[in-house]
Order: C-alpha cells, then structure tokens, then sequence
C-alpha cells in the first residue's frame, strides 16, 4: 500500500485531494503547516511513500509565508534525501514551482484537476 | 617848466591793449601827467567812471567793442571829459568817425615829436571840428545800428542754435525714456512670464501682458509644431485672440508670414506699413493693424517659435523698439523651454504614476487570480467524484424490480432513468457486473452518502467563498450615510458581538474625544475587519492581547484609533502586500484578502487614512486616523 503525506493550509483543498487520493487507492496522512509536516513525516518514520506539500503556508514559526514549501522540502530531503516530493501550486507561480523541482523536489503539480496528481504520483513511484 | 606833483598832476587815462604803445606813451607823458592805463574797453570804462581823468586817450582798435562805440559810451559816462581816439588808421574815414563818435581830437599813429604838445593843447580844450558835421553824424548813427543789428542777428542766430539743440536734447530725452520704458515693461514682462511653469498661462499671459504694458493693438505667440513644418498660434491678444485660437489658427514656417520668416530665418522682422505691403499679411480678424513686428523666440539657438506684435500705428516700431522687444523675446523663449521642460517631467510623472497604477492593478488582479483559483481548486475534483460515483448509484436502480414498485409514478420514474442513463451512455448492466467484482471496500467509498453529500459540500463552500468577496468588493462604493458617530460606543458593542473571550480586548477612550463625521455602517466594517484580523493573528497564542485606544491626534481635527495586538506581527516582506485586495496569508482559514483593502478604501473616502507598524515578534499596530467634521 503506498502512503502519501499531503501538507497543505488550505482546508477544503486538503480534503478533496485526501479523498481523490483515498479513491485512487492510496494511504492518505494529512498536514497544515510546515511543522506540522515535519513531525507527521518523523512519526511515520519509513512509511511514506511520497510527499505532496503546498508552496504558500504557514512556516516552521507558524507565520503564513510565500514560499514556506521550500522550507519543508530542504527538511523532509534532510531527514530523507531520495524521498520523493511532488510540489503544489496555483497555476500563476509555475515558475517558483519550477525552481523547487530544480531544488530537488520530483516533481510540481498545478491544482486544479486532481486526478491528474494521481498519475503524477504513480509514474514518479513507478520510476523509484 | 614847474616840478611834477602827482597830486596835482593831471590825469590821463589811455585806453589800449598794445603793451609797446602803452609803454611808449607812458614813457613821454609821466614826468608831467598821471598815466592811467586800461587794456581793453570794458575795463578802461570802469577806471573812467572811478577816477574821472582830465583827459581819455583811446586806440582805436580794441578787444570786446570797437573804439567808436567805446567812444560814446565814454561821452556818455563823462559828457566834460575830453576824449581823443589814437588810430593806426590814417584814412581820413577814420578821423571823422572818431569825430562823428564824440571824440575832441584823432591822433594818427605813430606818435611823433608833436604828441606831448597835442595832449597839452587838448587838455586845454582844444577840440577839432568836423566839416559838415550833420551828415558825418548821421553816418555814424547808421553804421551805429548797422552794428546793432548786426548784433541782434547775431544773438538771434544764437538763440535759434540754442532752440534747436534744446529740441534736439529734448527729443533725445524722450527716446531714452521710451527705450527706458521699454527696457523696464519687458524686464517686467520677463519677470512675470518666467515665474510661470504652466505653459498655456504662461503664453496666455505673455500676449497679455504685452498688449496692455506696451499698449499694443495685439499680440500672438505661435509655437513650432513637433514636424516643425507649421507655426501654429497657441496665444492670442482678446477677442481676435480667442476667435484665432478657436479657428485652431496656424502658418506655415517659409517666408509667406511675418512670423514664419521670423521663426525661418531667426531674425526680428518688421513691417511698419502694413497697407503699403503686400496685402497678403492682411489678417481679417485684426483689420486695423498697420505695423507688424515678429520676433523669434530662440533658445540656444534653436527657434522655438515666434511673438507677433501689431500696432494700429503706421511706422510704429523703431530699431530701437526691436532691440528691447528681442531682449523680452529672449526672456520669454527661456520660459518657453522651463514650462515645456516642466510639461515634459510632469508627463514623466504622470506616466511613472501611470505604469504604478498599472504595476498595483496588475498586483492586485494577479492577487484575485490567485486567491480565485486556490478557492476553485477543490471544485472540479468534488465534481469529478461525484460523476464518478453517480453511475454506481444508478446501477442499484437495476436491482428494483418491476413489480417491487407498486405505485405507478414511480415505476414510471425507474423506467425514465434506465432510458435516459443508456440514451447518455451509460449502461447500467455493465456497472453492476463491474461493482459485483469490486472488494468490498473499494465499492463502499464509491457508493458512500457521506463521501457524495461531503463533495458536494466542498464545491458549494468554495462556490460560495468566491461569491461571498463580492460584499468585500462593493461595500465600500454602497451610497455613505454620514451621521455624527461616537467611535468609542460603536466599537465596544462592536466587541461585544464579536464574542471574543474575556480578557483578550482593553479599551482605552480618552474622555473628551469627539464624534466623528461617517457612515456608522461602513465604520462598524472597518472595525470589525481589524479587531478580526488581530484576533486570527493571535491564533496559537497564550496570552492573546488586543489594545484598541482612541485619542486626540495631533491635528485637533483629527481622532486617532490604535488596535495593537501582541501576535507574531508582520514579516517585512509582506507589510506592502496587506494593503491588496486578494492577498491574503490565511490560507485554510479562508479569508478572503479583502479585508483590510476593504477598510483602507472606506477611511480614504472618509478622508482618514490607515497606517500600520509592525516588527517581527513584537506583535503589529493599526493606526486610524479619522477627521471629526464633514470633509
């Protein structure tokens, strides 16, 4: 069964894409915050499959931030450097997406047509 | 031959401005006479009335008057005196006018061995007679007023000579006057026209102040069109001014016009008989001008267009005047370019002001466009799930049977939607075989009430979130309805509402804090919207602290309104962007970045403003201002 960490603030958007992933057969374990994200991934130490976490959130000190994602991503890739992590974006900041994918994440995804992250997320695992 | 004794001595006076003769004669008369001598006439005339000589010895030819007219004036002044003219004139003229003029003897010159003996005989009384008299008398007279006349035309002469100068100094004085006048009206021009930077007034004033300090029938400026094919008059003097200016009155730059061949050649010219000219300078809307001048306007020596200036006057325009005009020109080109300068920087401006503007629109639509499509992002995929699960849902209908439904409407609703599921498609036989296979999990989550009701949820609340910005965005354009609003009041029952727990909001109202003059509505808008923003940035906190105080500003006009809260303040980066619409850093809580653009937009239309200070971990400050009466 493959486990995907979802880290985004923003709630109903977390929520629908917990359930499109819960259809498509994954192990869903949610997160709002950077902290937060940082802390569900440590408890399930070895368990997660996969990291898709959102650009904009709240930040390591809880203040909403442009760009906190990054912060999670150097965290996560600390703590697991070949773990995969798909960024979340909206459409108006594929650029930054872009240079968080040049920072090693695997891969950006641009919210919106959800089940497009499932395909993502299987052709990434298939290739790991 | 008694002894000499000057004080008995006779007197002799000897008028005469040769120095040799002079001598001579005082050398043979001073052993028995007192020689007495005078120079010249006038002087010889005021030794003879202060010493009253016995006798006068005069030479004939004498500096200021000529001796006969010494003569008389002698006689006149000493009627008993005997006078005897010496001349070098031998000519028997001579003796006779010397006769003629009064004088008892003629002595020839030079003086012989006969001199004393003469001298003594005249002071005897001796006096020569003249033969026929009369007419030798009347003779003198005339010669006398022939001389006088003389004179008189002389002096008359003079005088006129005097005359003409006076007029001619005179007439200079008054051109230096005029050219005087004119330097100081055109320094005076200059004065005014190169304090004003708006170029329209500063033309307008220039044809203005020219005609009425000069007293000129007109004056136009035209400026040089952008191609510089065109003069093109952008000032005019009154009426004719303002009907020229209407017809959009424009010449082209040859030599056609005054004013072109002005600007074409960048020299001065003048026409002072307009109607001995051409009559193609006539101008049908100044019918009455009858000198023209043009002046360019050059600046560093660029023309920068040209200054008509019209008399009703024939020949009214001297070289003198054009000179002083062009110093003025000069001037006004300066003020031309400083005004064109200033019209290009304001444009400047104004375009920097233009690309902010658009930078802001463009910030805060790229905000919108954001923050719309984090709101939408859930709906397509809450739709696309129930799409999916529908046909499952449908599928069931294959188990009702036809005779399990007893009620006709219904067994006609059944049979409606297997028709219409297989016109769109959808065969219902088939899903139910897929389903049948499914694990039983699999199919409980495609089939779950919840799950569907909870998509459906999701797409109606983001739905909603979206439409719900539209009061953000119009509340603040609904009509005012300003009233005298006790701020103090309005926001503790604003607290109260609020349901904040205890503790959390201190107020602090200075006493005599005036009402404000606004729409109470729209305040209980801004108000809200801050105390609430506090509140969310306290959110995590333990000892969660907003302080509203409300005083006096600075200006007595003015009340000030200051929340502080004790959150985790304001990054830096983003104090700029809270001011946006749409940006928003709340993410899941869902705000919908109005808010506080919202509340800048009411306090500027109230003519308040909204400042905020903020450092990181010292929490962050709103400040208010609010004017009390109507602005």
């Amino acid at each position: 069964m493959t486990t995907v960490l979802l880290v985004d603030d923003e709630k109903l958007v977390q929520r629908s894409l917990e359930k499109t992933l819960l259809r498509a057969g994954f192990e869903v374990i949610t997160a709002a915050d950077c902290k937060g994200g940082s802390e569900s991934f440590r408890q399930n130490a070895g368990t997660v499959d996969i990291v898709v976490l959102d650009l904009n959130m709240p930040g390591f000190d809880g203040v909403p931030k442009s760009g906190a994602g990054l912060d999670l991503l150097e965290d996560l890739k600390k703590q697991q450097p070949n773990l995969p992590v798909v960024i979340l974006t909206a459409y108006d900041e594929v650029n930054k997406a872009k240079d968080a994918a040049a920072r090693g994440s695997s891969a950006f995804f641009v919210k919106g047509r959800e089940q497009g992250l499932v395909e993502l997320i299987q052709k990434i695992l298939k290739e790991t | 031959m008694t002894a000499f004794d000057p004080r008995t001595a006779p007197q002799i006076l000897y008028i005469e401005d040769n120095e040799e003769s002079r001598a001579l004669v005082r050398r043979l008369l001073s052993n028995r006479f007192v020689v007495l001598e005078a120079a010249n006439a006038l002087d010889g005339l005021q030794l003879a009335e202060e010493t009253h000589p016995n006798l006068v010895l005069l030479d004939h030819n004498l500096p200021h008057m000529t001796g006969s007219e010494a003569a008389t004036r002698l006689k006149k002044l000493l009627p008993n005196t005997p006078l005897v003219v010496i001349s070098s004139d031998t000519s028997a003229g001579a003796r006779i006018r010397a006769l003629a003029a009064g004088a008892a003897g003629f002595i020839p010159k030079p003086i012989d061995d006969t001199f004393e003996r003469l001298i003594e005989e005249y002071l005897n009384g001796r006096v020569e007679k003249l033969d026929h008299a009369e007419e030798h008398m009347a003779a003198y007279q005339q010669e006398l007023v022939e001389r006088l006349e003389g004179n008189i035309r002389q002096l008359t002469g003079t005088v006129e000579r005097n005359k003409f100068l006076l007029d001619q100094n005179q007439r200079m004085f008054s051109m230096l006057e005029r050219r005087h006048r004119l330097l100081e009206t055109g320094a005076r021009v200059a004065q005014v026209v190169t304090s004003i930077l708006d170029i329209n007034d500063l033309l307008k004033h220039t044809a203005n102040i020219i005609c009425s300090e000069f007293s000129f029938y007109y004056a136009g400026i035209f400026l040089l069109s952008e191609d510089k094919e065109w003069a093109v008059l952008r000032a005019g003097f009154g009426e004719a001014g303002r009907k020229m200016l209407a017809e959009n009155h424009r010449l082209p730059v040859d030599d056609q016009s005054l004013a072109g061949k002005a600007i074409l050649s960048r020299q001065a010219q003048i026409t002072l008989d307009v109607d001995g000219e051409a009559s193609r300078f006539k101008n049908p809307f100044l019918p009455n001008t009858r000198s023209e001048m043009a002046l360019p306007l050059i600046f560093e020596s660029q023309a920068l267009g040209a200054l008509t200036v019209q008399s009703n006057q024939m020949n009214a325009f001297t070289e003198e005047d054009l000179t002083t005009l062009q110093s003025m020109a000069d001037q006004i080109a300066i003020a031309i370019n400083n005004a064109q300068l200033m019209s290009k920087l304001e444009n400047a401006t104004a375009e920097i002001l233009r690309r902010k503007t658009f930078e802001a629109i463009a910030t805060a639509t790229g905000e919108a466009i954001h923050w719309v499509g984090n709101k939408a992002a859930p709906i397509p995929g809450s739709i696309r799930r129930v799409r999916e699960s529908l046909p499952y849902l449908l599928a069931l209908i294959e188990l009702v049977e036809g005779t399990a439904v007893t009620r006709d409407s219904l067994r006609a609703a059944v049979r409606e939607i297997r028709e219409q599921t297989r016109a769109k498609g959808i065969d219902l036989k088939r899903v139910m075989e897929e389903m049948s296979a499914m694990k039983p999990n699999r199919l409980a989550s495609l089939v779950s009430v919840e799950s569907l009701l909870e998509d459906l949820d999701i797409a109606e609340t983001s739905a909603n979130t979206i439409l719900e910005i539209k009061e953000g965005l119009i509340g603040p354009a609904r009509q005012r309805h300003d009233t005298a609003v006790s701020l103090g009041q309005m926001i503790r029952r604003t607290v109260a509402n609020m349901g904040l727990p205890d503790g959390v909001v201190e107020i602090g109202w200075a006493e005599d804090l005036p009402h404000v003059h606004a729409d109470e509505r729209q305040m209980e808008q801004v108000f809200n919207n801050m105390i609430k923003n506090a509140w969310e940035a306290l959110a995590g906190s333990t000892a969660p602290r907003i302080t509203i105080l409300g005083q006096r500003d600075r200006d007595p006009d003015y009340v000030q309104i200051i929340i502080s809260d004790n959150g985790p303040g304001i990054p830096r980066e983003i104090q700029e962007k809270i001011w946006v619409s749409f940006f928003t850093t709340k993410g899941g809580s869902g705000g919908t970045g109005l808010g506080l653009s919202a509340c800048q937009q009411i306090v500027s239309q109230h003519g308040g403003t909204i400042t905020m200070e903020s450092e990181a971990g010292q929490g962050a400050t709103f400040r208010v201002r609010l004017p009390v009466r109507k602005n």
